[in-house]
C-alpha cells in the first residue's frame, strides 16, 4: 500500500481532512502515532518501575536509551544534562523513532516533510536564546552577538539563521531522498536491492536523529557557555 | 515543495506536548529510579562494607577465642597428664603394696604350712623310731625302750651337775609339793621304784612322786619340780631331723625358684 506516489515530494502533500487553513496531513497523522507510541509506550514502562536490581526488560531498554542520551548532552554541555534532557532527549526520540518506523509498510517519515524539519529547527533556533538567556542573563546573551566587535553582529544573526536552514534542510534532505530512492528502487529492482537500502536506511535515520540533536545540544552549549569561558 | 503554515506550527505545538508528556513519563520517572537503584546499591555497598568489617571483627574475635581455647585445652592436657601420671604411680605404689601384702601373707601361709608339716613329720617320725626302736631293741636284745629311757633318765640324774642339782634339791625343800614325772608311756611299778630309790640317794628325803602321761612328750620322760626340769627325750635328735629337712626344703624351693 502506498500512502504517498512517487510524484508527491512530501508527507505534507497527501491530505486526509481540510476545513479553511486546518489541513490534517499524513505528516500530522504519523507524528501523532510516532507521539502516541512513545508516549503511551514510556507510560506503560514506566507506570510500574523497580527501584530494585532486578527490573522488567523494558525498563532495562528505556535507561539504557535515557542513560545513553544523558551521557551524550553531559559531554557536550559538560555536567549540566539535566536542564536539557526533556528537549534534546525528545528531538533525538522523536526524530528516531519517526526515521526507524520508515521500515514498516505504509509509514511515511513526518521528518520527511520540510514542514515538520522546520518546525523541529524553529524550535531548537527559539530553545538556544531562551537557554542562554536563563543562563547568562539577556544582557550578558545579547552581548555575545556583539563580539569580539559590533561588526560582527549580522554575521552572528547570519550564522543563527543559516544553521536554523541547514538543520532544517539537512534532515528533510536525508529522509526526503532516502524515501525516494526506495520509491524508484522499487519501481526498478523491486527484489533485494530495496532490502539493502531500507537496512541502509535504518542507519542514515539513526545517524540524522543523532546528528540533529547532537548540534541542538552543541549550539544550546555554544550559547550558555561563551560566558562562562570569557570569563575564564 | 513548500510549508503549511499550519502544520507547521502544529507541529510545533505536537512537539512541545511531547516535551512535556516524555518529561512526565519518561525522564523524570527513568531517573529517580535510576537514583533510587544507584542509592539502594550504594547503600547495599555501605551495609557489605559494614558487614564486612563486623566480619572482620567477629573473626579476629573467634581467633582470639579459639587461642585461648587451645591454650587452655593445652593446659587441661597438661594437667590431666600430671594427673593420670600421678594416679599411675599412685596405683602402681598401690599394686605394688597389695602384692606385697599377698606375698607376706603366702609367706606366712607357706611357713604355716611348713611349721605344721614339720611338726607332723616330727611327731610321726618320733612315733615310727620309737616303735621300730622298740621293736629291734625287743627283737635283738630282749630289751624294753621304756625302761632303757627310764635308765638314760637316772643316769641324766645320777651325772647332774652339782650346781643343777642344788637347785633342784632347793626347790623340792622349798616347794614342798613334790616332783610330778611325766612320760609318754605308762611308767612300770620296778622303774618306779627305782627311780624313787635314785632320787632319795641324789636329791635327799622322801619324795612324794606323782605319774603323769603326757601326749606332747615324744618317747622321754620329764622330772618337774617348783618350775625346774629335768627331761630326756628323743625330740632332740627329732629338731635336729626337722632342722635338716627344712633345710633341704628350702634348699630345693631355692633350685625351683
Amino acid at each position: 500500500m502506498e500512502v504517498m506516489a512517487i510524484s508527491q515530494i512530501s508527507p505534507d502533500q497527501v491530505v486526509y481532512w481540510q476545513w479553511k487553513f486546518v489541513t490534517i496531513n499524513a505528516t500530522l497523522v504519523y507524528t501523532w502515532l510516532v507521539m502516541f507510541i512513545l508516549v503511551f509506550g514510556s507510560w506503560l514502562v514506566t507506570r510500574r518501575l523497580s527501584p530494585t536490581i532486578h527490573s522488567s526488560r523494558w525498563q532495562n531498554f528505556l535507561e539504557v536509551v535515557v542513560s545513553g542520551i544523558k551521557g551524550e548532552i553531559d559531554e557536550v554541555s559538560k555536567g549540566e544534562a539535566g536542564h536539557y534532557l526533556p528537549f534534546i532527549g525528545t528531538l533525538f526520540l522523536f526524530i528516531a523513532l519517526a526515521n526507524l518506523l520508515a521500515i514498516v509498510p505504509g509509514y511515511v517519515a513526518p521528518t520527511a516533510s520540510l514542514t515538520t524539519t522546520a518546525a523541529l529547527a524553529i524550535c531548537v533556533f527559539i530553545a538556544v536564546p531562551l537557554y542562554g538567556i536563563a543562563k547568562q542573563g539577556i544582557g550578558e546573551y545579547l552581548k555575545e552577538y556583539f563580539r569580539p566587535t559590533f561588526i560582527f553582529f549580522p554575521f552572528h544573526v547570519m550564522g543563527e539563521l543559516s544553521r536554523t536552514l541547514a538543520l532544517t534542510v539537512r534532515l528533510f534532505g536525508n529522509i526526503m531522498s532516502h524515501e525516494k530512492v526506495i520509491a524508484i528502487l522499487l519501481s526498478v529492482t523491486p527484489l533485494f536491492f530495496p532490502v539493502a537500502m531500507q537496512i541502509l536506511g535504518l542507519l542514515i535515520g539513526l545517524i540524522q536523529a543523532y546528528i540533529f540533536s547532537i548540534l541542538a545540544m552543541v549550539y544550546i552549549a555554544s550559547a550558555t557557555q561563551v560566558h562562562a569561558e570569557h570569563e575564564k | 515543495m513548500h510549508i503549511d503554515w499550519f502544520v507547521f506550527f502544529a507541529q510545533i505545538v505536537n512537539f512541545l506536548i511531547l516535551v512535556f508528556l516524555l518529561k512526565k513519563f519518561l525522564y523524570s520517572r527513568i531517573i529517580k529510579a535510576m537514583e533510587n537503584r544507584e542509592n539502594l546499591i550504594v547503600s547495599r555497598f555501605a551495609e557489605a562494607e559494614t558487614m564486612k568489617k563486623e566480619a572482620a571483627k567477629s573473626a579476629a574475635l573467634l581467633e582470639e577465642k579459639n587461642k585461648a581455647l587451645a591454650e587452655k585445652q593445652e593446659e587441661l592436657v597438661n594437667q590431666m597428664v600430671l594427673s593420670v601420671e600421678h594416679q599411675k604411680k599412685d596405683l602402681l605404689e598401690k599394686a605394688r603394696r597389695d602384692v606385697d601384702t599377698v606375698r607376706e601373707r603366702w609367706q606366712e601361709t607357706m611357713n604355716r604350712e611348713k611349721d605344721s608339716f614339720l611338726q607332723d613329720l616330727r611327731q610321726r617320725a618320733g612315733i615310727q623310731i620309737y616303735s621300730t626302736v622298740r621293736r629291734i631293741l625287743k627283737d635283738m636284745a630282749s630289751a624294753d625302750i621304756e625302761e632303757q629311757i627310764v635308765r638314760v633318765f637316772i643316769r641324766q640324774i645320777e651325772n647332774m651337775d652339782e650346781k643343777k642339782r642344788a637347785i633342784i634339791k632347793e626347790s623340792m625343800v622349798k616347794g614342798g609339793s613334790g616332783i610330778i614325772i611325766q612320760s609318754s608311756f605308762p611308767v612300770s611299778d620296778p622303774l618306779r621304784i627305782i627311780i624313787r630309790d635314785t632320787l632319795k640317794q641324789h636329791m635327799g628325803g622322801t619324795p612324794e612322786i606323782q605319774y603323769e602321761i603326757a601326749d606332747e612328750i615324744i618317747s622321754g620322760i620329764e622330772l618337774r619340780a617348783c618350775g625346774h626340769k629335768l627331761a630326756w627325750s628323743i625330740n632332740d635328735y627329732l629338731e635336729t631331723l626337722e632342722e635338716d629337712f627344712a633345710h633341704a626344703l628350702l634348699e630345693e624351693a631355692r633350685v625351683k625358684s
